[in-house]
């Protein structure tokens, strides 16, 4: 058999982005998220916008993935989703 | 007037500014229906004259199509050097009325005139005075920021500039159509489906809002509807002079060892970084003579250029005329003044996008090359498509090892 002519993928350099990080969220009465605190020295910021709420129940053949997503909008501007494991009950931030 | 910039602006604005080059350099073309063909793609229009529209004829047709709808259709080759010429001498004689000037594409250049009351009077004088240096029929737009001032160009007619006074700046924009914003056509597309029409209907709406729907694109053009960012005109301060230099190690008076010391030094001085973006207008050759005599010859390109074979060839008829007394024992080209642009061939030239991508590509190499030595590893990652449909985020796009 000949062998394909392009270069050959090699998973073990690609690396992962975009990769959630773990973030503490303060919610409102109706369970929506109105603060971040991020590890990070930018610290505290207020949620001004929740833009798109979603949930995701997957891969349940093999680790199950029960997320609620939230892509919210925060003070400056920044645009970014936040996620709630339903398993672990932790909430995880990333770029949409 | 702070430093090199102007809070207020007069925008100056010749739309198709190709076709009305062509048209002043072909005064026969102008009662004919002319297209201008593509740079990138000599088979589809790049602009067409009045009459040519009322034909039907539309930029992006193809050569085809365009002569289908009007048979007598003069077609133009482009010539992107020569329009790239003409703005910058149209440029150079703004620089006479202000010193800071900013051109945004070819055809539309905004001047800083905070201070030029102090010269020439009122705001409608100023407008005169550049109405006049730049001569033709142009556009004109007086404001505060960029923005306002071309807002109120493309509202202007030709010879009939507007003029907006801080005072009536923020009821002019309301009433301006979304059309004047600086956006990427699928978001103009989306405010007019979400019924927006004007830039009042845009700032009524809540900023966060605007951010969540269109990003940061929509929080620039939210803030430019509302009045609350005013672009400054910024104008660049000219290089000071650029002196290459040599000493011999034994004086010399061999004409062909000078002729070819000078092409050298021009090719030196041209490297400067302090000459990126200008050309070269005015070039001196110095010399030391033996005995302490001296020898100098200035030139004056009828072009402004920035390569050596076009600023030696002068300089070289220059030696042969008036050569030096005697033998020289140290020789100095001087850049002493120049004028806007990079190189003979402009941002819109086929030929010079190609060698920049391939100077881009060769620097990159290089670049990759050096970090590789110096980290032992590249660092350096392209991102690519890994399930760009999946749901999770993270799984979408990767990171992989960069080798160009």
């Amino acid at each position: 058999m000949v062998p394909p002519a392009r270069t050959p993928l090699r998973l073990d350099r690609l690396r992962a982005l975009n990769l959630p990080s773990s973030v503490e969220v303060s919610l409102d009465e109706w369970g929506r998220p109105t603060e971040i605190v991020e590890d990070s020295a930018e610290g505290r910021k207020k949620v001004e916008t929740v833009v798109e709420e979603w949930k995701i129940d997957d891969e349940w053949w093999r680790t199950p993935i029960h997320r609620r997503y939230v892509e919210v909008v925060l003070e400056g501007g920044a645009h970014v989703v936040l996620f709630e494991d339903l398993v672990s009950s932790e909430w995880f931030m990333q770029r949409p | 007037m702070k430093g090199w910039r102007s809070d207020h602006a007069v925008c100056l604005w010749i739309p198709s500014f190709p076709l009305r080059a062509e048209e002043a350099r072909r005064p026969d073309l102008a009662d004919r229906p002319t297209a201008l063909l593509t740079p990138e793609d000599t088979r589809r229009i790049w602009q067409a004259s009045p009459l040519a529209r009322r034909q039907g004829v539309q930029p992006g047709l193809t050569v085809s199509q365009a002569i289908g709808l009007c048979p007598t259709l003069a077609l133009i080759e482009p010539d992107p050097v020569f329009y790239d010429e003409r703005f910058a001498t149209l440029l150079l004689r703004l620089e006479d009325v202000s010193p800071v000037v900013e051109p945004a594409e070819l055809g539309r250049a905004y001047v800083g005139v905070d201070g030029l009351e102090g010269l020439y009077g009122t705001p409608e004088r100023v407008v005169e005075v550049i109405a006049e240096t730049a001569g033709g029929p142009l556009r004109l737009g007086w404001g505060r920021g960029k923005f306002t001032a071309w807002v109120a160009a493309t509202r202007a007619q030709p010879g009939r500039p507007i003029i907006v006074t801080d005072e009536q700046r923020m009821g002019f924009l309301k009433s301006q159509p979304l059309g004047a914003l600086p956006l990427d056509p699928d978001n103009h597309r989306r405010l007019q489906q979400l019924g927006l029409k004007t830039l009042g209907d845009l700032a009524a709406l809540p900023e966060t809002a605007v951010i969540a729907q269109f990003g940061r694109e929509g929080k620039a053009a939210w803030r430019l509807a509302s009045g609350l960012m005013d672009e400054p005109v910024r104008g660049r301060a000219r290089p000071q002079p650029i002196v290459a230099s040599l000493d011999y190690p034994s004086p010399v008076a061999d004409r062909g060892m000078l002729a070819h010391t000078i092409g050298v030094l021009i090719e030196h001085a041209l490297r400067d970084p302090r000459r990126t973006g200008w050309r070269v207008q005015t070039v001196r050759v110095r010399a030391a003579l033996e005995q302490g005599a001296s020898w100098l010859i200035e030139v004056m390109l009828k072009e402004p250029a920035a390569l050596r074979e076009r600023i030696h060839p002068p300089l070289l008829a220059h030696l042969e005329r008036t050569p030096p007394t005697g033998a020289v024992e140290s020789l100095a080209v001087e850049f002493t003044a120049f004028a806007r642009g990079t190189d003979e061939l402009q941002l819109f030239a086929k030929d010079a996008a190609a060698a920049a991508r391939a100077g881009r590509r060769k620097a990159l190499r290089g670049a990759v090359r050096e970090i590789r030595n110096r980290l032992k590893r590249s660092m350096l990652y392209r991102v690519i498509e890994v399930q760009p449909w999946s749901r999770l985020p993270e799984r979408r796009y990767a990171l992989i090892a960069f080798e160009p």
